[in-house]
């Protein structure tokens, strides 16, 4: 299993997944033509990557600054998927990190929070 | 056609961004939001009020992008144009993301509905609906006014809708989203 970055562009984030320091980082605007597609690399690598090749620890940095509704729900899945592995043991530290002048970005992360309350899912100011 | 009485009616109407939503296309899309972006950034627009009009321009544009597209698979007529626009409102401070375009009568029986009831509900009752339809994963691949009017919903202060019969099976379709910039 080999890192995976995709770089960013003016309509999806910067992806950044890195098994050596179990990272997973997404960085910027989301709002993909076909969203489920664009994150489908992504799903499959986190799925390999808590198949035995995780770290003890795993960081995951979400810092979204805006995005569709279809990125809305991928982004529920994903959550859903990280909830999943944790329950079986893994264990995962979520930062959603936001910009305080940003409130839909903090009201977004509100509600992930909300709607994951197993997962150790921190809002923290950039 | 004279092109100062298009500026002045633009003018008056506080229009900030204009676009043409023929054919819309992915780039076409990105690239309009991000002239929009630094349309905010000059304006001093604050940066909730900024994300919430690209989200919500986004999200109509790129509504409209997937239902002209669905339509030219279909069999049929089709009339592409539309409309998206930015418009500020100097009485309150708001500005407005508009959109304009033809839609199927069956379409407009789906749409009218929904938007009726989400613009009944007040804000906490868009974010719990808008949870719920999230959670359930009914909408995932169900285009029109499923999450997508709820995301935008939950991004403004209000928002207005009508429909004006072009025939018997066409509707012009107008949808407004204002937004306080506070």
């Amino acid at each position: 299993m080999e890192n995976l970055i995709i770089d960013e562009t003016v309509y999806t984030p910067r992806i950044n997944l890195d098994i050596e320091n179990g990272l997973i980082e997404l960085v910027g605007k989301s709002y993909p033509e076909n969203t489920f597609e664009f994150y489908k690399p992504m799903m499959d690598w986190v799925e390999s990557y808590f198949s035995g090749n995780e770290q003890a620890k795993t960081i995951i940095n979400f810092e979204i600054i805006y995005f569709n509704s279809s990125s809305s729900k991928l982004f529920f899945d994903f959550f859903d998927l990280i909830e999943e592995v944790t329950e079986k043991g893994k264990y995962v530290e979520i930062n959603w990190i936001y910009d305080p002048d940003n409130d839909s970005a903090l009201e977004a992360g509100e509600d992930f929070k909300e709607d994951f309350v197993k997962l150790n899912f921190k809002l923290v100011e950039k | 056609m004279d092109i100062t009485k298009l500026e002045d009616f633009l003018d008056d109407s506080g229009v900030v961004f204009l676009s043409y939503g023929g054919r819309l296309s992915q780039d076409l899309i990105s690239n309009m939001t991000e002239a929009l972006e630094q349309e905010a950034e000059k304006n001093n627009v604050s940066l909730s009020a900024s994300t919430n009009i690209f989200t919500i321009f986004v999200e109509l544009s790129q509504n409209m992008m997937n239902y002209s597209k669905c339509k030219s698979e279909c069999k049929g007529s089709f009339d592409p144009k539309g409309l998206v626009l930015v418009g500020y409102n100097k009485e309150d401070n708001s500005y407005y993301v508009l959109s304009r375009n033809i839609l199927d009568s069956v379409d407009k029986d789906k749409i009218s509905p929904k938007l009726t009831e989400i613009k009944s509900m007040n804000r906490d009752e868009v974010k719990k609906k808008y949870r719920e339809l999230r959670r359930s994963g009914l909408d995932k691949h169900n285009q029109g006014a499923g999450i997508g009017f709820l995301e935008i919903a939950k991004r403004c202060d209000n928002i207005d809708f009508k429909f004006t019969n072009l025939n018997e099976n066409k509707y012009q379709f107008m949808f407004q989203a204002n937004i306080i910039n506070k």
